[in-house]
C-alpha cells in the first residue's frame, strides 16, 4: 500500500511510459496493436499513480496479456488434437517463460471477461476506478484549498457556507474553501487506511484459520477462545475507548488496531472451511501422493476458500471504512485536512448542519462514502464469478 | 515368493463416544506380486479401512504391514516414502477425488514435478499425455485443460486412475472405484484396469459390496469375504464363486441376481435368522455370524472365535468351526424363526 500513497508526480508518468513501452513494443512485434496500445496506457497509468511499485508489476502483465493475444496464432502442442507420437514438447526456456505468461494472460483475459459479464459487478468496479482515479489524478487539476476565504462572502450573509454554484459545484464550506477540492483531496486516505484495514483483518483470520483449522490441537483451543472472547466484547465500542486511549501517530495503527478487533468472525469461517476441507477425497491423495504439507494447504486447500476469502476481504473493508468515518464524526482521532470523514465532523461541530446552503458541504462526502461503499459491494458479487471456476463458464 | 504388501494381525479402532470400536480385527492377508484381490462384503465390515491401512492414509492399532518380507517401520524414512508412494489408492466418488480448482493438466502435472518423475517441463508435458492416452483418454490435448467439472463420471475415473499412475505405482487400491460411474462405462473401466495391469505389472486390491462384480473382475485372481472386520472366506475366485463354503458367502452368492428367469426361478434361497447386521460396537460372541446364520451349533458357534483355516472338501481357506470340523450345515430348526431350505 505503500507506493499508492505517492501522489501523481511528473517522475511517476515518466516511469509509467516507459514501463508501458515494453507492453508497447510486444504489440508492435506480435501485430497485436490493440492490445499493445491498451497495455501501454495500462502501465503509464499505474506508474503515475504508484511509481515503480505499481509499473513494474504491470509491464508484466500486460506483457503477459498482449502474449496471450499472439500465443493463440502459435498453437500449442499441449493441447493440439494431434496423437500422442506426432507431437514434440520440446521447447527452449524463453519458449517455455512466453508459454507461462501466455497463460498468465489469458488467465487476466478471463477473468476481466467475468468481470464484464455480470452487469451489477462491473458497475461496481467501474464505482470503485472512478474514486481512485478521481482521488489520485484530480489533485493534479484541482488546487488545494487549505486557508479560510473571507472573501467569499455573499453579501448579506453572515456565514462562509454557500451552496452549490458555476464557480464552486460542490458549494463553498465554514471556511468558505471549495468543497470540490476537499472531496479530490480528501478521499485517497480514508480509502487506503479502510484497505490497509481490512487486508490485516483478513490475513489474519486466514493464518490463524488455517493454523487452527490444520494443526488443531491446543493451538486450536487456544486460538478458538481468544476469539470467542474478543467476540464477545462489543467491537465499536471498544474501539471507540481504544482510539481514545492509543495515541495514533499514523493513519496504519488505526488499520492495525481494527484488524486485531476485527479478524474473528472471518477466522471461525475460515477454519471450519478448512476442516471440511481437508477430509476432501482429493486432499487425502495428495497425501497418498505424498506432496507435501505446503502444497496441501496451498494449492489444494487454499484455492477453494480464495473466492470465499475475497467477498470477505470486500466486505471487511466496507466495515473499516464505516468504521474509521464514525471514529472520526465522534471526534475520537487526530482530525486531519482535508479528509471526508473531518469534513463530516466539522460540518456537525459547526452547526451547519442546520443550515440549508450547507447541503453541499455535508451531502459531498456523505454520498461519495456511500457510493463507494455500494460499488464494493456490487463488485464482490463478480468477483465470486472470477475466484470460482465452475462460475467461469465457457472456454 | 514373498508377498508384496502382507498384512499380519492387524487390527484398527476407532473411538467413538470415548468407547472403542474394533472395525478391523486380526486381519492377516498376503498379497502376490501382479495379483487381483477382491474384498468383499457389506458396507461397515471394514474393507475401505483395510484399502485405507494398504495405501497408508490409516495405520493399524496393532499388527504390522510387511512389504517384501520386511516390516515397514524397519525401513528409512527415505525409503518410506519411496513405499508409500509405490501404494496408491482410487477413490470411490470421482465428483469429489479431483480438486475442482485445478484443470486436469495440472493435476497431474503436480505429482509428476514433486517427485522429479520426469525430466524438464517438456518431459511432464510429453508424460501427461501418455498417462491420458494410457486411461483411454483421447486426444488428450482436449482434456488437459479442461476443470474437472467439465468431465463426464467415467472420464474423471480414469482422471483419477492416470493420477494414481504419476508416480509408477506397484500397487492400487481400487476402492469401489466403479460403483458411483454409470453401468454402462464400468465394464470399460474394468477392461483398462485389467490391461494396465498386465502392462504395468501392477497388483490391484479391488473393494467392492458387489459379488457379482468381484467375479467378472477377478475371475483369474483371488476373492475375501469381510464380514464385521474380519475375513471370513479367502481363496481363488474359481473355487469361492463354484463351491462357496461359508455360510456368508453362500447367503451371498444367492442374493445376486440372474439374468436368466430359469435360474433365477429354481435358485435356492438362503433365509438368514436375522437381517440386520449387528452393531460394530457390540459384535456377537463366538462368531460374529451366529446370530445370522441358519446353520448355527449352539454351544459351538457361539463360545470361541473361528480362524481361518482349512476346511474338508473346500480348496479356500474359511472361518468357520462346525465345516472345520467336518460337521455338515444342516438348517438349524430349532432356533430358526422363518423357515429356510436346504442349501
Amino acid at each position: 500500500m505503500i507506493g499508492l500513497d505517492t501522489v501523481a508526480t511528473p517522475v511517476g508518468l515518466l516511469i509509467g511510459i516507459v514501463c508501458g513501452l515494453i507492453p508497447l513494443a510486444a504489440g508492435i512485434h506480435y501485430k497485436q496493436y490493440r492490445a499493445g496500445i491498451a497495455g501501454f496506457i495500462a502501465c503509464a497509468l499505474t506508474g503515475f499513480g504508484c511509481g515503480l511499485i505499481g509499473g513494474l508489476p504491470m509491464i508484466v502483465l500486460t506483457y503477459a496479456v498482449v502474449l496471450s493475444y499472439a500465443y493463440v496464432n502459435r498453437q500449442d502442442p499441449f493441447t493440439s488434437r494431434a496423437a500422442l507420437t506426432e507431437v514434440d514438447f520440446s521447447e527452449t526456456r524463453v519458449e517455455s517463460i512466453q508459454r507461462v505468461l501466455a497463460n498468465i494472460g489469458t488467465g487476466i483475459r478471463r477473468s476481466f471477461r467475468a468481470l464484464t459479464r455480470n452487469k451489477a459487478g462491473f458497475l461496481g468496479f467501474l464505482g470503485i476506478a472512478f474514486f481512485i482515479l478521481v482521488t489520485t489524478f484530480g489533485p493534479l487539476f484541482i488546487p488545494y484549498e487549505g486557508e479560510a476565504q473571507m472573501d467569499r462572502r455573499q453579501p448579506g450573509s453572515r456565514v462562509l457556507v454557500a451552496p452549490p454554484s458555476w464557480e464552486h459545484p460542490l458549494g463553498l464550506d465554514w471556511k468558505g474553501r471549495d468543497v470540490l477540492s476537499h472531496m479530490v483531496h480528501g478521499g485517497q486516505r480514508l480509502i487506503i487506511t479502510s484497505i490497509q484495514a481490512g487486508l490485516i483483518a483478513t490475513a489474519l483470520a486466514v493464518v490463524l484459520g488455517s493454523a487452527a483449522g490444520l494443526l488443531g490441537g491446543p493451538i486450536d483451543t487456544v486460538i478458538s477462545a481468544v476469539a470467542n472472547f474478543i467476540l464477545t466484547i462489543p467491537g465499536f465500542p471498544l474501539l471507540i475507548v481504544l482510539a481514545a486511549v492509543v495515541d495514533f501517530d499514523s493513519d496504519f495503527m488505526l488499520a492495525v488496531l481494527f484488524g486485531v478487533l476485527n479478524w474473528p468472525t472471518l477466522m471461525r469461517a475460515v477454519r471450519a472451511q478448512v476442516l471440511s476441507l481437508r477430509e476432501r477425497d482429493y486432499v487425502q491423495a495428495a497425501f497418498v501422493l505424498d506432496l507435501g504439507l505446503w502444497h496441501i494447504i496451498s494449492r489444494e486447500v487454499f484455492p477453494n476458500m480464495v473466492s470465499y476469502i475475497t467477498v470477505n476481504l470486500i466486505f471487511t473493508i466496507r466495515i473499516a471504512m464505516y468504521s474509521i468515518v464514525g471514529l472520526t464524526f465522534l471526534g475520537m482521532v487526530p482530525l486531519r485536512d482535508p479528509d471526508w470523514a473531518v469534513m463530516i465532523f466539522t460540518g456537525r461541530q459547526q452547526g451547519v448542519i442546520f443550515l440549508p446552503q450547507a447541503a453541499g458541504m455535508l451531502l459531498s462526502p456523505i454520498i461519495a462514502i456511500a457510493l463507494f461503499q455500494l460499488s464494493l459491494v456490487l463488485f464482490a458479487r463478480s468477483l465470486e464469478e472470477i475466484f470460482n471456476p465452475r462460475l467461469r463458464s465457457g472456454v | 515368493m514373498t508377498p508384496v504388501i502382507e498384512l499380519r494381525g492387524v487390527n484398527r479402532t476407532f473411538i467413538k463416544d470415548r468407547k472403542p470400536i474394533p472395525v478391523l480385527q486380526d486381519i492377516n492377508l498376503g498379497i502376490e506380486e501382479n495379483e487381483i484381490i477382491c474384498l468383499v462384503g457389506e458396507s461397515g465390515c471394514g474393507k475401505t479401512t483395510t484399502g485405507k491401512i494398504i495405501s497408508g492414509l490409516l495405520q493399524p492399532s496393532s499388527g504390522e504391514m510387511l512389504f517384501r518380507g520386511r516390516p515397514i517401520s524397519s525401513y528409512d524414512r527415505k525409503e518410506q516414502a519411496v513405499i508409500r508412494r509405490q501404494l496408491q489408492l482410487v477413490h470411490q466418488d470421482p465428483f469429489a477425488s479431483l480438486n475442482p480448482a485445478h484443470t486436469i493438466g495440472d493435476i497431474l502435472g503436480f505429482p509428476l514435478k514433486r517427485h522429479r518423475m520426469v525430466d524438464g517441463i517438456s518431459g511432464v508435458r510429453r508424460r501427461i499425455w501418455e498417462l491420458l492416452t494410457m486411461v483411454d483418454l483421447t486426444p488428450p490435448g482436449d482434456i488437459v485443460n479442461k476443470y474437472p467439472h467439465q468431465l463426464s463420471g467415467g472420464q474423471r475415473q480414469r482422471v483419477s486412475i492416470a493420477r494414481s499412475l504419476t508416480v509408477n505405482p506397484k500397487l492400487i487400491v481400487a476402492d469401489e472405484a466403479v460403483s458411483m460411474v454409470d453401468v454402462s462405462i464400468r465394464i470399460s473401466l474394468l477392461k483398462m484396469l485389467h490391461e494396465l495391469r498386465e502392462r504395468l505389472g501392477l497388483t490391484i486390491v479391488f473393494i467392492t459390496h458387489d459379488l457379482a462384480l468381484a467375479k467378472y473382475f477377478a475371475w483369474e485372481g483371488r476373492i475375501a469375504v469381510m464380514y464385521l472386520g474380519r475375513i471370513v472366506e479367502i481363496g481363488r475366485t474359481q473355487d469361492v464363486i463354484a463351491s462357496p463354503a461359508h455360510p456368508y458367502t453362500r447367503a451371498l452368492l444367492a442374493a445376486v441376481p440372474e439374468a436368466d428367469p430359469d435360474l433365477t426361478r429354481h435358485k435356492q434361497v438362503l433365509r438368514l435368522r436375522s437381517d440386520d447386521i449387528p452393531s460394530l460396537s457390540d459384535i456377537p460372541p463366538g462368531c460374529a455370524f451366529h446370530p445370522r446364520c441358519p446353520f448355527h451349533v449352539p454351544g459351538l458357534c457361539d463360545g470361541v472365535v473361528p480362524a481361518l483355516g482349512d476346511g474338508p472338501g473346500f480348496s479356500q481357506q474359511v472361518a468357520c468351526l462346525p465345516l472345520q470340523q467336518g460337521i455338515p450345515l444342516v438348517v438349524n430348526q430349532t432356533s430358526t424363526q422363518n423357515a429356510g431350505q436346504h442349501v
